[in-house]
């Protein structure tokens, strides 16, 4: 008898213990091969990014649900055509913000700078790493007062300080998703800070400072 | 990385001909890039010793940096797990359930056709084979309709370009 006969077959907690350290190129390379627990680790682990992009780019959720569930149907549908090695996530973003667009196009709207009244803050929620209850509040309303005046922007403005300030993806990677060389991105993404600034100075609750 | 030399090679002259507040001669957006560290090392340079003497331009990247920080802190709610649908097929389903919708177009046209000779040659009334000529002309105007809407959107599909 091996060693390897010997074990106890590894039980399905233990399957994904082992599949959740891999990275995300291996498991889409493990999802081409038909590996149906590396196919939904890897779609558990796109929900949220592609949920929170389209939200930030489309200010509603449910609009935000349904371009997300569709990019990751998507992504899904069209895995064969990632070159191998490429990461997944700015492939994930571009098909997001691409649907985002459309959706908006077809419906020959803006985001809503109006957020709902049974929603006043648009979904924003406090964090919790605040250093106390004043700070805490203080710093939400001024995340509120920033997503309010993002949503007066133009798409273009918005949707690049939105791919670099809140997902924090690189020059390189915002690109990418733009389709836009390298050094559109900083000038783009500089009028849209100063587009952003000058919202919040004319803004009630004048200037932001923190 | 090498955001910093990518960068260089791609930025070329500036595009943008504004200067940041106290009039120095370099081009506003460099401020962005400095604060984002996407400058090459001349330009961040440049910015760095104009910030020392420079409290205007000092104070807009402090200001800058608070607003970065705030949106990035932002949190926001986010759908259980129950409100996504289930985890995307993978090929093989996708193929057996394309397969399976052929299935069913060639059974069902092959069914209509069946019947429409049927009544065709049959011995029905002029107003029983009107009713079912016209019922199934219908559905397959309606079924046409679908069809030139969905023909019409495919070249405009930016999905099927999307970067690989």
């Amino acid at each position: 008898m091996t060693i390897e006969s010997s074990l106890p077959p590894p039980t399905a907690a233990a399957v994904a213990a082992d599949l959740s350290a891999l990275g995300d190129g291996e498991l889409v390379e493990r999802t081409r091969r038909g590996d149906a627990a590396a196919a939904d680790l890897l779609a558990r682990r796109c929900r949220q990014p592609a949920y929170l992009l389209a939200l930030q780019l489309l200010r509603d959720p449910d609009d935000a649900l349904d371009v997300a569930q569709d990019a990751l149907l998507r992504l899904f549908t069209h895995l064969d055509r990632l070159q191998r090695g490429r990461p997944v996530r700015p492939w994930l973003y571009a098909i997001v913000r691409n649907r985002a667009r459309d959706l908006m196009r077809h419906r020959g709207r803006r985001p809503r700078a109006a957020l709902a009244a049974d929603d006043p803050e648009g979904g924003v929620v406090l964090v919790d790493d605040s250093p106390g209850p004043e700070d805490a509040a203080r710093r939400h309303e001024l995340q509120v007062r920033v997503w309010h005046a993002l949503g007066e922007l133009s798409e273009t403005q918005r949707e690049i300080l939105v791919l670099r300030d809140y997902q924090d993806l690189s020059y390189e990677e915002i690109a990418g998703v733009l389709r836009v060389p390298l050094g559109t991105v900083m000038s783009r993404l500089h009028r849209a800070r100063r587009a952003l600034r000058e919202r919040l100075e004319n803004a009630a609750g004048g200037p932001f400072h923190e | 990385m090498n955001e910093r030399k990518t960068v260089r090679q791609a930025t070329g002259p500036p595009r943008e001909s504004t200067h940041p507040p106290c009039g120095r001669r370099f081009a506003e957006e460099l401020l962005s890039g400095y604060l984002d560290d996407a400058l090459t090392q001349g330009d961040e340079q440049r910015v760095r010793l104009h910030l020392e003497d420079c409290a205007e331009c000092r104070a807009r990247v402090e200001e800058m940096t608070q607003l970065r920080e705030v949106i990035m802190t932002t949190r926001f709610q986010t759908p259980a797990d129950d409100q996504w649908d289930e985890t995307p097929r993978g090929a093989a389903s996708r193929l057996a359930r394309s397969a399976g919708w052929l299935l069913v177009a060639v059974w069902l046209v092959s069914v209509t056709g069946f019947v429409l000779w049927g009544v065709a040659t049959g011995p029905q009334g002029w107003f029983e084979k009107s009713l079912v000529f016209g019922g199934l002309s219908g559905l397959a105007l309606l079924f046409v309709s679908v069809l030139l809407d969905r023909l019409r959107v495919m070249p405009g599909d930016r999905y099927r370009g999307v970067e690989k």
